[in-house]
């Protein structure tokens, strides 16, 4: 009788020990790796970050370098289609009169039972936004500093927007659009125009009209690895 | 009876103890997903960042290379100017490429041969086409025209009638998409399991997307319109 208890105390606390330690040992070794991997890639994100931002530095002085040398009437001509080039290339900062549009999600209060998901801003609200401004003769748009490429997709992932390959934005977006900033602001404010169909979603939608905005330059490589030159 | 009891005993506690190991190990494997997620993400980013990288270096020593061309002479100058302007305008879309990529076609349905719940009366609006053309950027796509419009950072799409304008040039169906980049990605980005041409042949639309080896996108032929623009002043 008394051994008989004995060894049903030792199993279970035998059990009891291997479980837990088991339970640990796994659970540690999966967290580790994947949050260790994930610092790793973080610095190594951070450095090629500073990189980029060097190297991008280095392209800007040489680019006004190249244009501070090659001085004179015989160029001037080719200089001005560079300067234009440029700004359509989205590589040179920008200055004008403007717009700034900002877009947030919807100030409204969820009823039960409503699908939170048609009162928060998606791609296609902001790509129809950058459409109306592009209509209306925007001629250099950013987003939250972001310029806007030829090749810039807009990409809703979860609660943020996906913006020049990997470029994560988080609300509010605030676009910049340089042109003439009555058109712009009118037609987006137009009646049954864009800012009125996200107002019903409650979605807010405020547009200020500025002597002077700034739109910055792409930073990033913009080379073709499939596209070449027509030969 | 003493010897059987120990057994059943034993035989049950192996039995619990096997089964909370398992319910143990299910539990802690689902907290990884996220964290999987993040790692895909930062892979993604990493790899973005070395192309930036790798890209600007090019970008930095081919300027190098003219600036030292421009300061030998004025005819140096002037040739090293005209080729970052070849080089720019190459860029900025003001220049016909050549290229591997794909050519998606839209059309409204004819009305002829209509099976029962298809929508006549589809005609292809400017969001359908902006949503594709976001597509193809997303998925990599480097110069896209639509019917020999090229596509610039200013470039609009407006549905005015049963047309649509593109650069301010009146487009009608049924539109052709060129689009220059990796042919497999593009398509893929398009014809994904509940993506958009399955959302749209849905609605009534003729879809077809090809990939194609060699396509040409041609430049933009207007005029650009820099009324109120200019370099930042520093």
């Amino acid at each position: 009788m008394r051994s008989y208890k004995w060894a049903i105390i030792l199993v279970g606390l035998v059990l009891g020990i291997m479980l837990a330690a088991q339970y640990r040992v796994t659970r540690e070794i999966q967290a580790n790796e994947v949050v260790q991997r994930a610092q790793e890639l973080s610095t190594q994100i951070e450095k090629l970050k500073i990189d980029r931002d060097s190297f991008q530095k280095q392209v800007d002085e040489l680019r006004s370098q190249l244009d501070e040398v090659t001085a004179g009437p015989q160029v001037s001509e080719i200089k001005e289609a560079l300067e234009h080039a440029r700004i359509e290339a989205g590589v040179s900062e920008v200055s004008g009169p403007g717009v700034e549009v900002t877009l947030n999600d919807s100030s409204v209060a969820l009823k039960p039972g409503q699908n939170p998901n048609l009162y928060v801003l998606h791609d296609e609200d902001i790509l129809r936004v950058l459409n109306e401004l592009r209509a209306a003769g925007a001629e250099a748009l950013s987003i939250n500093g972001q310029r806007l490429l030829a090749t810039t997709e807009v990409r809703c992932t979860g609660p943020t927007i996906l913006l020049n390959k990997n470029k994560r934005l988080a609300p509010p977006y605030v676009i910049t659009a340089i042109g003439n900033p009555d058109i712009l602001e009118s037609s987006l404010k137009m009646k049954g125009g864009v800012a009125e169909t996200l107002q019903f979603w409650g979605i807010q939608v405020a547009v200020k009209k500025l002597p002077e905005v700034i739109v910055p330059a792409y930073s990033g490589g913009i080379r073709f690895e499939y596209a070449e030159a027509e030969s | 009876m003493n010897k059987s009891t120990y057994l059943y005993i034993t035989i049950f506690a192996v039995v619990v103890g096997s089964m909370l190991a398992m319910q143990f190990r299910t539990a802690s494997s689902d907290d990884l997903p996220v964290p999987f997620d993040r790692l895909q993400e930062l892979t993604i980013e990493k790899k973005q960042l070395e192309k930036d990288v790798n890209q600007l270096q090019e970008e930095a020593s081919d300027l190098e290379a003219k600036l030292e061309e421009a300061m030998i002479s004025h005819a140096g100058a002037a040739g090293a100017l005209e080729s970052e302007l070849y080089k720019i305008k190459l860029y900025a879309g003001l220049l016909p490429v050549v290229g591997p990529g794909v050519e998606v076609t839209l059309d409204n349905p004819s009305g002829a041969g209509l099976r029962y719940g298809e929508n006549a009366g589809y005609t292809i609006k400017d969001e359908d086409l902006l949503r594709v053309l976001n597509d193809l950027r997303g998925a990599g796509a480097e110069a896209i025209a639509v019917n020999g419009q090229r596509i610039l950072a200013t470039s609009e799409v407006r549905l005015a009638g049963n047309h649509i304008n593109v650069n301010l040039t009146r487009l009608s169906p049924p539109y052709k998409i060129i689009a220059i980049g990796n042919p497999g990605t593009l398509k893929s980005s398009l014809e994904l399991k509940g993506g958009l041409a399955e959302y749209l042949s849905e609605q009534g639309a003729l879809v077809n997307v090809e990939t194609k080896e060699q396509i040409r996108v041609p430049a933009y032929d207007g005029s650009l319109r820099l009324e109120y623009a200019g370099p930042t002043q520093k």
